[in-house]
């Protein structure tokens, strides 16, 4: 399946015609029943005319009867093929747009998450594809309508010209309420989905502060701020209403004055004997549905819906491509190179010019002040974040040009909080390290320092990961054994060992050192021990390398100190 | 995820029913009025049938033309009332509508948050769905319900009631096939409801996979599992449109019960004409008039209510039973609104697991912590430090022995007197001053602390003897934060680089917000206990993403406030710090100085030892 991509379907139009290429087969079943099923409706007033009429003279009931009958039979396969085709049909689409969109997602990779919450991204999956696959129904829909319309006002013509000289007078005033409805409902339709948008997010993040709330006893408070925009949502609900009221009304009023006018024309032809009394049930028929232009109100709605839903889907299709290219990663020993690498979010540069030769196989503490840059450093290191300007090399290879699987197969991440991912302990360890076996699982574990803890889990490593009362310092060592599941010539450590006590921290890096050595290791750390373990120490300020060096050597300099924490030596127990 | 259980047969679980008729029990005035309406809507209905007959018998056929017209025009009135009734409608439907859906939003709401907060559940994506899509559809099928259903139910009684009128003989011969119709579709009903929670179930699969996708993303692009994250998010895609297919073929097979309660009435009635139409039965007007009723009106009518119950009945049914369910998790909360006036903490005989078979993480500790003090916490991961934090937090209840703060439970004391602040910290969207007075000087609207005056407090007052007293209008003494509070805390805790680069207290935060490191969030969770009224802080390795020189400054701003600190320490400067030190090693507890365990406990010593990198002064 090829990737969609943002111009397939960032408007109505274009998203159409996707729709039709993605589901060829269910739209040309429901353009089919659409076509017959409104050649049906438009035939039926004129059969039960006919039918009524021969009951009425008392000959030739017979096939009027069989007549009807059939058109009756076929309104009803009609619309069994409607139903399935229909649903079917958007079914796919929606898939398609869903399948596009986590691909998209994931494309985009770290940068795409930046512009949107997670919350907001599962919502435009979840409802925003539903609303935009609903275009091929409600094209078809309105299409329907308009032929119908127009074939009951034919058949007015047909059975005398001044019925449909009555009728005509009015459409041009329908057409104006109409017109305004729509361009109104759009825009409220909009809001009110961004509030919408914007109450998910608010949960999701009041979700992740769960323990705070506990501990604090605000979980009214909380459910009240979460609940915040609730009152904006009403109002914009309310508005939809009494936009509603205001169209729909005058429709229904137009509606039975035309009906009545057309009715009453075709009551004295048939006193006149021009119109047979039958035809007079035809008439009330044709005129139902040339009036179908007003339900067009309900379709005009969907027609918004879809449109908002498309805007929405549209935005995610937006993203652009994360890092990742094509060329193939040789093997190598996982020798890293900066060169003036620069990274911006907005005017801010977060990294500026970093150069910076990294040997293969050694251990590389990254030290700083909080916001100096680091995790950037490191989200570069491994090309999960593409630089602005500059390069990172991996082994004379640019890490951005590199296809994404040799690379990840090449460096490996652990965090400071790592997503548990999965639906077991076990799963999460393994994820990314595909057909890895429950023995390679445990090993990863023990070097994380996991295996004792999981162990004493009510399943052992076959614990749902929602049932598992993880501390942050268990999860973090989750996230160290996913990262040495498997070799890989780079390992990259952001703040992953933070939340460990010092003692776990030391005995982990023990076991790490011993068995990566030879491999390349980058350690975002915040502990002197840690840079006191690497054979080269970064030191980032400010976005820039202010020293690089080992730890022995840039202990001379008393800043360095501080900002390790040496200043803490002056405090002794009394 | 629990599995949903459903009654079968019936059209709502009694749960979803209860949800439903608690939100319209409020707006029975609007029922009743949108009752009356709908009559009025109906109107056309009525008289259709009988004004054509009457019109083509006594007027166009009779050449009477002015009577005919006549006749036509009481439609035509019966026609404006039915547009005048329906305008008059929306208000109602608004004010039904509306808050139903805020209900709903605030029902899923404060129910997800409390499975989340009370039973320390991981976030469940599915709530974002239940949240976005199920409510919403429910608003929409309450809407639809009420503006399609309401007059259709009205109009195929009083086609009915018109037809009965006009053509008894008709009537008897219609009724039965209609009566059959509707009983074939209870049936099908049946079948439609397991499809229609299958589908649901799937849809919120969907939704929860999705969401723990998005919110891992950056660990899925580094773990190189891009291609096995659409894998399964692609299963879970497909499997909902296979449920949503199925669906629809069960329901196409409501159009083949209709066409027995629609066409085949019709061609009855045309079939029989020759001996309906004999002196005495139908005069022609009668038999177009009866025609009329049939096509013109029982078969919408009958096509739209089967349509909108099949469609939207069953899904209101099981949406509505999903977010009952939602809602209906745990119970409130204890309310705990002791204030103690001294706060000595005592632990006696504390023991704690997590199961009854586990091994207890605390076994059997008792210590004393005077107030003011500071306490660390340290030992190897998985001895049960962030247990105790929880346990003097009065979060968890332990199996025996007690915590007491100044001589009370620790379980029944105000939260506002102790504050525990957990790892991962807390930022919300809101202001940068929401954010740091959120617990100052009390939770406002919080778990009901001042809702009860109590009589006097038992036990006097004297200072040795009033372990506690209750609280009464004490908050009334509180006042806001000001400026002034604000910047000690930010002076206190070094947050004025934070400050300045967000751009002042009026900052905006969260969602749409800056972003903010780890380190970062965490010093406003710090400054946020700073400003509160907490006499003991709980800090459960909440400094772990600062730098060890903020981390120092941030305790010593917390110890020198003459309040209680007790850090679950992350550091061994951290340790060195406090007054005293608590060793957990899993097997056994100890409280000393740092030099005494330095001295006396290798396990200390070894945890120590791991920091003689620390580089010399």
């Amino acid at each position: 399946m090829g990737e969609l991509r943002s111009r397939e379907v960032d408007t109505p139009g274009r998203m159409l015609l996707f729709s039709m290429r993605r589901a060829p087969g269910w739209t040309a079943a429901l353009v089919l029943s659409t076509i017959v099923g409104t050649a049906t409706l438009l035939l039926l007033p004129a059969a039960t005319a006919a039918a009524v009429d021969a009951a009425l003279a008392g000959s030739g009931l017979g096939p009027a009867l069989v007549w009807l009958g059939v058109l009756l039979g076929t309104a009803m396969l009609v619309e069994i093929v409607d139903t399935w085709a229909s649903t079917a049909g958007a079914t796919a689409v929606e898939l398609a747009l869903r399948r596009g969109l986590v691909h998209r997602v994931l494309l985009a990779g770290v940068a795409g998450r930046r512009r949107f919450a997670a919350g907001e991204l599962s919502s435009r999956l979840v409802s925003g594809t539903t609303e935009a696959s609903g275009l091929v129904a409600t094209v078809l829909s309105i299409a329907d309508s308009v032929v119908l319309s127009v074939g009951g006002l034919v058949a007015l013509v047909l059975i005398d010209w001044t019925l449909a000289l009555a009728f005509a007078v009015c459409v041009p005033v329908f057409a104006v309420i109409i017109r305004r409805f729509i361009s109104e409902a759009t825009e409220l339709l909009t809001r009110y989905q961004e509030l919408q948008g914007s109450l998910s997010a608010r949960l999701v993040e009041a979700m992740s502060g769960a323990r705070t709330i506990r501990a604090s006893g605000t979980l009214n408070r909380e459910v009240e701020r979460v609940l915040e925009p609730l009152p904006e949502l009403s109002a914009a609900g309310l508005a939809t209403w009494d936009a509603q009221r205001r169209t729909v009304w005058k429709v229904m009023l137009m509606a039975p004055l035309v009906e009545i006018a057309v009715l009453a024309v075709a009551g004295v032809g048939v006193a006149d004997g021009r119109i047979t009394p039958g035809s007079w049930i035809a008439v009330g028929g044709y005129v139902g549905m040339a009036m179908g232009l007003l339900g067009l109100v309900d379709s005009l709605m969907g027609i918004a819906h879809v449109r908002s839903g498309v805007a929405r889907v549209g935005e995610v299709f937006d993203l652009p491509d994360g890092p990742g290219g094509t060329l193939p990663l040789p093997d190598g020993p996982g020798a890293l190179a900066f060169r003036g690498v620069t990274v911006r979010v907005g005017d801010e540069a977060v990294l500026e010019g970093i150069d910076l030769d990294i040997p293969a196989g050694i251990a590389v503490a990254v030290v700083g002040r909080s916001g100096s840059g680091k995790s950037t450093f490191a989200a570069v290191a491994g090309g999960l974040l593409t630089p602005d300007h500059g390069q990172v090399l991996l082994d004379g290879v640019p890490v951005a040009e590199i296809r994404p699987d040799q690379l990840r197969r090449a460096v490996a991440y652990a965090f400071e909080r790592p997503a548990l991912l999965g639906e077991t302990l076990h799963d999460t360890i393994a994820y990314g390290s595909e057909g890895i076996g429950r023995d390679q699982v445990e090993q990863a574990a023990a070097r994380a320092a996991a295996d004792t803890f999981i162990r004493r889990l009510p399943q052992g490593y076959d614990t749902p990961l929602a049932q598992a009362p993880l501390s942050g310092g268990e999860v973090q060592r989750l996230g160290l054994a996913r990262a040495v599941a498997r070799e890989r010539r780079v390992l990259i450590l952001d703040d992953a060992t933070s939340s460990l006590d010092t003692a776990t921290e030391a005995e982990v890096s023990a076991t790490l050192t011993r068995l990566l050595a030879g491999r390349t290791r980058i350690l975002v750390a915040h502990r002197a021990a840690t840079a006191a373990g690497a054979d080269l120490v970064v030191w980032l300020h400010q976005g820039r390398v202010r020293a690089a060096g080992p730890h022995e050597r840039l202990c001379h300099d008393p800043d360095y100190r501080a900002m390790l924490g040496a200043a803490d030596d002056a405090w002794e127990v009394a | 995820m629990t599995e949903t259980r459903m009654t079968g047969g019936r059209m709502m679980s009694l749960a979803g029913w209860r949800l439903l008729t608690r939100e319209l029990a409020p707006r029975r005035r609007a029922l009743a009025f949108l009752a009356l309406w709908s009559v009025l809507e109906s109107l056309p209905s009525l008289l259709s049938g009988l004004a054509m007959a009457a019109a083509l018998d006594q007027g166009f056929l009779a050449g009477n033309a002015a009577a005919g017209l006549a006749w036509l025009g009481v439609l035509g009135v019966a026609m404006v009332l039915q547009s005048l009734a329906t305008r008059n409608t929306f208000p109602w439907l608004a004010q039904i509508v509306e808050p139903i859906r805020d209900g709903l939003v605030r029902v899923v709401v404060e129910g997800a948050l409390r499975q989340a907060v009370e039973h320390d559940e991981r976030a469940d994506g599915s709530v974002v769905s239940r949240l976005g899509r199920q409510t919403e559809t429910v608003r929409n099928l309450i809407a639809a319900l009420l503006r399609t259903l309401r007059p259709t139910l009205a109009s195929l009684v009083l086609a009915l009631v018109g037809l009965v009128a006009l053509a008894p003989i008709v009537a008897a011969l219609v009724a039965p096939l209609v009566a059959a119709s509707l009983g074939l579709f209870a049936w099908l009903t049946r079948a439609l409801a397991a499809r229609q929670r299958a589908s649901v179930l799937a849809g919120e699969r969907v939704a929860q996979v999705s969401t723990d996708l998005f919110e891992g993303l950056r660990d899925v692009v580094a773990a190189g599992a891009t291609g096995s994250a659409r894998e399964s998010a692609d299963r879970a895609l497909v499997a909902e449109a296979r449920a949503r297919q199925a669906l629809a073929r069960t329901s196409s097979l409501r159009t083949l019960i209709m066409f027995l309660g629609t066409g085949v009435p019709v061609l009855l009635i045309l079939l029989l004409s020759p001996w309906l139409l004999r002196p005495g039965r139908l005069t022609p007007g009668e038999l177009v008039g009866a025609t009329t009723y049939l096509v013109g009106t029982l078969d919408p009518a009958l096509r739209s209510l089967t349509g909108t119950i099949a469609a939207w009945g069953r899904q209101l049914g099981v949406l509505l039973h999903r977010i009952a369910e939602t809602g209906a998790v745990g119970e409130a909360t204890p309310h705990r609104k002791l204030r103690p006036t001294t706060f000595d903490l005592t632990i006696e005989g504390l023991t704690f697991a997590y199961g009854a078979a586990a091994e207890p993480v605390i076994d059997n500790l008792t210590m004393r912590v005077p107030a003011g003090r500071h306490l660390a916490v340290v030992g190897p991961s998985g001895t049960g430090k962030s247990t105790l934090a929880r346990l003097l937090a009065g979060l968890l209840t332990p199996q025996s022995g007690e915590i007491r703060l100044g001589g009370v439970p620790v379980a029944d004391v105000s939260r506002s007197r102790v504050a525990l602040i957990p790892q991962e910290a807390y930022v919300f969207t809101g202001t940068l001053r929401e954010n740091l007075t959120y617990l100052h000087p009390e939770p406002a609207t919080a778990d009901l602390e001042q809702s009860t005056i109590f009589p006097a407090a038992p036990g006097g007052g004297s200072p040795g003897g009033a372990i506690y007293r209750w609280s009464t209008t004490l908050d009334v003494l509180h006042t806001d934060a000001t400026r002034g509070d604000l910047d000690e805390a930010v002076a206190a805790l070094g947050l004025a680089e934070l400050v300045d680069r967000l751009g002042g207290y009026e900052a905006r935060l969260g969602v749409g917000g800056p972003v903010l490191s780890a380190g970062e969030r965490q010093l406003i969770a710090l400054a946020r206990v700073y400003l509160s009224p907490a006499k003991v802080i709980v800090l459960d390795e909440a400094t772990c993403h600062l730098d060890p020189a903020t981390e120092a400054l941030a305790e010593e701003a917390f110890a020198t406030g003459g309040r209680t600190l007790i850090v679950i320490a992350h550091r061994i400067t951290s340790a060195r710090r406090a007054d005293r030190i608590l060793l957990l090693d899993g097997r056994s507890a100890q409280l000393r100085t740092h030099d005494d365990l330095l001295a006396r406990s290798p396990r200390y010593a070894g945890l120590v030892a791991n920091w003689d990198y620390q580089p010399a002064r």
